[in-house]
């Protein structure tokens, strides 16, 4: 393909644009990194920017090798991949036939799931509710109560209902039932939204950190999130109270840093393995004209 | 399934579905023919029922002088006390006007912004810078508003790296982060810096539909880039934006409590102070359940009026949300 | 991931099942989930006890087996069961919550208020009759005076909480006696002198990098953290937060008082000159302590307990730093002091709804405020809360690992503060903190709305909250708006429900007097 002078300029300025732009999003984080490595002195002096000062792992060592972390670790891998699973089944369940209009109710279903994410249920009577349903101390507190999210199903949905029409016939003639359309048809072709909304479920459930403080009240059975939040939230001005003598190679601004690469880290990994969901045209190469 | 119908069309769908007798027919062979349907979405109906319609009832504590001991059955009504507490609120119409402001920037600038950016991806060839450049652009959205409002102020401050570049040029510096005029586009550039980039994975997600043969059929007829996008790419993320529109709108009073806390400060209050921090000192500083959920539906009502506004307009374009 | 299960639809559907069936059984095992573990008694014929507590910080919660709880068990016969909040959460609405579901300890800490809603609404034990019988300790220890106050935060006089006690100030003063020594200076005693310090400071390049970094006095973001130029005007001021005492003979907020424009036109004066940091009301609190650390600021209002990592961090590029406690200096026509809040607020309260507990709850209270447990309390169980090392108890770093060991006293006097100092500052360091104390002690005064119940500012969240003080101080002092304006904030204050709150705070100070 042959560049026109134009283009070839706005190739180079979209370039440098976004490199540049790019490079103060990894900025922060490599800053996080640079303080988890350095001693606690020069981190509370801000002496420290895109390189360790006075490079010390002792943060980490205590982070990794605190077994009760790995525990919380572990139950957030659980319910992120346990809620993903079961918050895109519901979804797709619950977008196919409202994308639908032979479903009949598919206006005021819609209008009243819109209603609910606009109007918020205040959280007391919201955490009466699930308190009734038995949740209490169970990791399915962590996953039903917001097993979908409108949001999301709406994002789904309107990318089936963009699906085309003659898809859903030529199923049926072939003897296919909405179930079987659904699962031969749609979500093979609509890997790229699925992919998305993945993406969005399991970094939801990652964060999870509201309901865990409502609904769990054993903390064998805190997630990552909460458990970190021990270190994030460190009550500075009663530290004297907590003060130990000693010398340690690690404080709070160090520990701070440390854990939030750690409880971010893994998430951001799945990204670009699901990069390749979002290579152009991969839905409907399997379609013929 | 049939009892299920019945308790749907008469206790938990608004008035305007009342089915009226005449049409009865139509539903239940509707129900007969296409019932895999109903069974689909029974799951979601029962989760929005129980999860979301049980607790909302809940939302009668704003009519009333809710006192947690008793729980909401025994406390007493007050009907509108608690909205006109809110309205007479010697700043409320400050509070309100800010909250509007910031959210109609949000709406301007934030909004479009992810859209660009997906577009602007989009025109990366490189397969590898492709990947990177959108990996490193969805880091920030990880970060909490207390990291991030740190970054913006040690950004900002005297010895901060803007700062520096002034005073290269030979400018004074300016303590940006105690004055009112820069208080509002520093909220519209850091929320855009912080979440644009994961906001174009559903853009990215709907242009990856697109079928390349029209690409290749747009190209044989001559069309330039910029064609190919305006006649091509847009249109193909039409029903995403504006679905994604719609949704908000729909919250548009909702500006999220944490960022907003974060970069505000007593200088900035005339500009900053907006219902989520007033929620924040009436609510979590004097425990007042009721008028914080009042202030709540009040935002409701609104973002729901916009958005019917809105979807009827959308509706004129069959893409309309219901 | 995501292949395998479109790949499957069989599993999926399994799923679908599996959901429903947990759904619908969620549901019909509604109304009875028992969390009956409360009100037995142990096969030793103990008692257990859930004590609530927030803000724990890191550690396992003890179990039944844990030594600290079977020490305390066989000292009291009472097995105590630490309930807390999860990290991050809000321990208020935690707190709400365990009322809206009528999950209620045995006895509590409560935070935010929630005391006086318990009271209001009928759902605190009063402690009058119960106290001096089972908990001797607690009754004699805490100062009849911090009773009175107590007795004067409900509407019928009845004692329904145990306080906190702090009986030396925590807060002082502090200013670089190296820097002083560097610049020539005497330690200030008046404001005049405190500002030709200052002004050394900022010229004299006390901290001898030669740049003009130096920031002679600093403070926090809201005005947190400069207490120290409002107490020279005597007005009284808790970490940036106006507070009540008395003014021209009757209990008044202190933000609206003539010292108060006073000291801001002083303030306003300092930052004109650059001698108060230009970025105080931009100060995190991390940036400031960096600041600090970094060998910047000369005068400055803090922790004196906190010192220990501010001087470690001075020390690495100022070997000779040496920080002082400094006495307020004197203002003409003005009584200066440094605030101390010392009792009142609430520290223990026990639920109506465990009124069975309360002897069990109280006892346990007791042992905590015992002075022949002393140590115990202090140190804990070895290995847990301490070690030993070269014959000597050495208090353990909180882990995540380790379990925490419940703690219930909070009397403070001034030889715990000073065992305080003794346990967690290093040796070389002692005297200095001892001597902070000493001079911020001798500056201390008490004052008037010392454990005034925060019910008065009922329905006035601005009021509580001094966004307003906090806007006119802050705007005033950086020069945006004129010292006049402060005239207008009192005016604004007053109508905000500033008037109310003023006449219902003495109202209740009429009732402490009695």
């Amino acid at each position: 393909m042959k560049q026109t002078n134009g283009e070839k300029t706005f190739q180079l300025f979209n370039y440098v644009f976004l490199f540049a732009a790019a490079a103060t999003m990894l900025l922060p984080l490599l800053q996080l990194l640079a303080v988890s490595l350095s001693s606690p002195v020069a981190a509370d002096s801000k002496r420290v920017f895109l390189l360790p000062v006075e490079f010390t792992t002792a943060s980490w060592t205590h982070i990794l090798g605190n077994e009760g972390l790995w525990t919380a670790f572990g139950i957030t891998v659980y319910i992120t991949v346990a809620g993903t699973l079961v918050s895109m089944l519901f979804s797709v369940l619950t977008a196919y036939p409202l994308a639908h209009k032979e479903f009949l109710l598919r206006k005021p279903v819609m209008l009243g799931i819109v209603i609910t994410m606009i109007f918020n249920a205040p959280m007391i009577p919201f955490f009466l509710t699930v308190r009734e349903l038995g949740m209490m101390n169970s990791l399915w507190s962590l996953i039903l109560p917001g097993a979908i999210g409108t949001f999301n199903m709406i994002i789904i949905r309107t990318f089936f209902m963009g699906l085309p029409k003659e898809l859903d016939d030529s199923a049926k003639i072939d003897g296919c039932s909405d179930f079987g359309i659904l699962f031969r048809i749609y979500l093979p072709l609509s890997k790229p939204v699925l992919a998305t909304v993945s993406l969005f479920y399991a970094v939801g459930y990652w964060n999870t950190f509201q309901r865990a403080v409502l609904f769990i009240r054993d903390p064998e059975k805190w997630p990552l999130q909460t458990k970190l939040r021990a270190y994030l939230t460190s009550p500075e001005e009663l530290a004297a109270v907590n003060l130990v003598l000693g010398d340690y190679d690690f404080n709070t601004t160090t520990l701070k840093a440390a854990t939030i690469l750690f409880a971010t880290i893994p998430i951001i990994l799945v990204y670009p393995y699901l990069q390749k969901y979002f290579v152009k045209g991969s839905m409907l190469g399997s379609l013929k004209e | 399934m049939a009892d299920t119908l019945d308790q749907l069309s008469k206790g938990t769908t608004p008035a305007s579905v009342r089915i009226p007798k005449a049409k009865e027919n139509l539903y239940l062979a509707n129900m007969r023919k296409h019932w895999m349907l109903y069974i689909m979405i029974l799951p979601g109906i029962i989760y929005y029922l129980v999860f979301k319609y049980v607790p909302l009832a809940g939302s009668a504590i704003a009519f009333q002088d809710f006192q947690i001991m008793k729980g909401m059955m025994s406390s007493p009504w007050v009907g509108l006390d608690n909205f006109k507490f809110i309205f007479t609120y010697q700043d409320f119409y400050l509070v309100l006007r800010n909250t509007a402001t910031i959210a109609l920037y949000h709406l301007v600038f934030g909004f479009p912004a992810p859209i660009i950016l997906a577009l602007l991806f989009n025109e990366v060839r490189l397969m590898l810078a492709k990947r990177v450049v959108q990996s490193l652009f969805y880091l920030p959205h990880f970060l909490s508003w207390v990291v991030v409002g740190g970054i913006v102020f040690e950004l900002l401050a005297s010895e901060g790296a803007f700062n520096m570049i002034r005073g290269w040029l030979g400018m004074e510096p300016i303590l940006f982060m105690q004055e009112q005029r820069y208080f509002r586009s520093i909220v519209v550039i850091s929320a855009i810096w912080k979440d644009v980039g994961w906001g174009t994975i559903i853009y990215l997600a709907a242009i990856a539909g697109i079928n390349p043969n029209l690409y290749e059929a747009a190209v044989m007829d001559g069309a330039n880039r910029w064609k190919q996008t305006l006649h091509i790419t847009l249109p193909t993320m039409f029903p995403t934006i504006l679905v994604l529109f719609l949704l908000n709108i729909g919250n548009f009073l909702e500006l999220g409590f944490d960022q907003i806390y974060n970069l505000l400060t007593p200088m900035t209050y005339s500009v900053g102070d907006i219902i989520e921090t007033y929620v924040y000192r009436a609510g979590v500083l004097q425990g007042q359940y009721s008028v914080t959920t009042a202030i709540g539906l009040f935002q409701s009502v609104i973002g729901f009026a916009l958005l019917w506004i809105f979807n009827r307009m959308a509706r004129k374009s069959e893409q309309g949300l219901w | 991931m995501l292949r395998q299960w479109i790949a499957k639809p069989a599993k999926t559907a399994a799923l679908v099942s599996l959901v429903a069936v947990t759904v619908f059984t969620g549901c019909s095992s509604s109304g009875k989930t028992p969390e009956a573990e409360s009100g037995k008694e142990t096969e030793s014929g103990s008692v257990t006890v859930k004590v609530f507590k927030s803000h724990m910080g890191v550690g396992t919660i003890p179990d039944r087996n844990n030594d600290h709880v079977k020490y305390v068990e066989e000292k009291t016969g009472v097995v105590y069961e630490l309930v807390t909040t999860p990290p991050g959460s809000e321990p208020t609405e935690f707190l709400n919550l365990m009322i809206a579901s009528d999950d209620l300890p045995d006895i509590l800490r409560p935070i935010g208020g929630i005391e006086q809603t318990l009271i209001k609404q009928g759902g605190a034990l009063p402690l009058d009759d119960l106290l001096p019988q089972y908990a001797p300790n607690v009754w004699k220890n805490i100062p009849q005076e911090a009773w009175d106050i107590v007795r004067s935060a409900s509407p019928d006089g009845h004692i329904y909480y145990v306080p906190k006690v702090f009986l030396v100030p925590e807060r002082a003063p502090m200013i670089r006696q190296d820097w002083l020594d560097k610049v020539g200076l005497e330690m200030p005693k008046t404001i005049e002198e405190y500002k030709e310090v200052l002004r050394a400071f900022r010229d004299k390049d006390p901290n001898g990098n030669g740049q003009p970094d130096e920031l002679p006095t600093t403070g926090r973001e809201f005005g947190k953290w400069m207490d120290h130029l409002f107490g020279m005007y005597g007005v009284a001021m808790w970490e940036g937060v106006p507070e009540w005492d008395i003014y021209d003979g009757q209990i008044q907020y202190a933000g609206v008082t003539k010292n108060m424009k006073a000291a801001i036109a002083f303030i306003r004066e300092l930052y004109e000159e650059k001698l108060l940091d230009n970025e105080t009301f931009l100060n995190k609190g991390d940036v400031w302590m960096a600041k600090i650390n970094n060998n910047q600021v000369g005068s400055w209002y803090h922790l004196p307990a906190n010192l220990r990592d501010r001087v470690t961090a001075m020390q690495k590029t100022a070997p000779d730093a040496y920080v002082a406690g400094m006495p307020m200096p004197a203002v003409e026509g003005f009584e200066g002091f440094v605030t101390q809040k010392s009792m009142g607020e609430p520290e223990w309260l026990i639920p109506a709804a465990a009124k069975d507990k309360a002897e069990a709850s109280l006892k346990l209270l007791d042992f905590f405020y015992n002075k022949e447990n002393d140590e115990f309390v202090r140190w804990g169980i070895e290995g847990q809360q301490h070690e030993v090392v070269d014959g000597k108890k050495v208090l353990l770093p909180p882990e995540d690992s380790r379990p925490i060991a419940l703690g219930m006293r909070n009397l403070t006097t001034k030889e715990d503060m000073d065992n305080r100092i003794k346990e967690t500052i290093p040796e070389g360091m002692q005297k200095m903190v001892q001597d902070i104390f000493a001079v911020s002690t001798a500056d201390a005064r008490r004052i008037a709305g010392d454990g005034m119940p925060a019910t008065v500012y009922e329905g006035f969240p601005d009021i509580q909250s001094h966004k307003l003080f906090q806007e006119y101080l802050t705007k005033i002092v950086i020069g945006e708006w004129p010292l006049e304006k402060f005239d207008e904030f009192v005016d604004k204050w007053n109508k905000a429900g500033g008037e109310t709150v003023t006449k219902r705070v003495q109202e209740w100070y009429a009732k402490v007097q009695k």
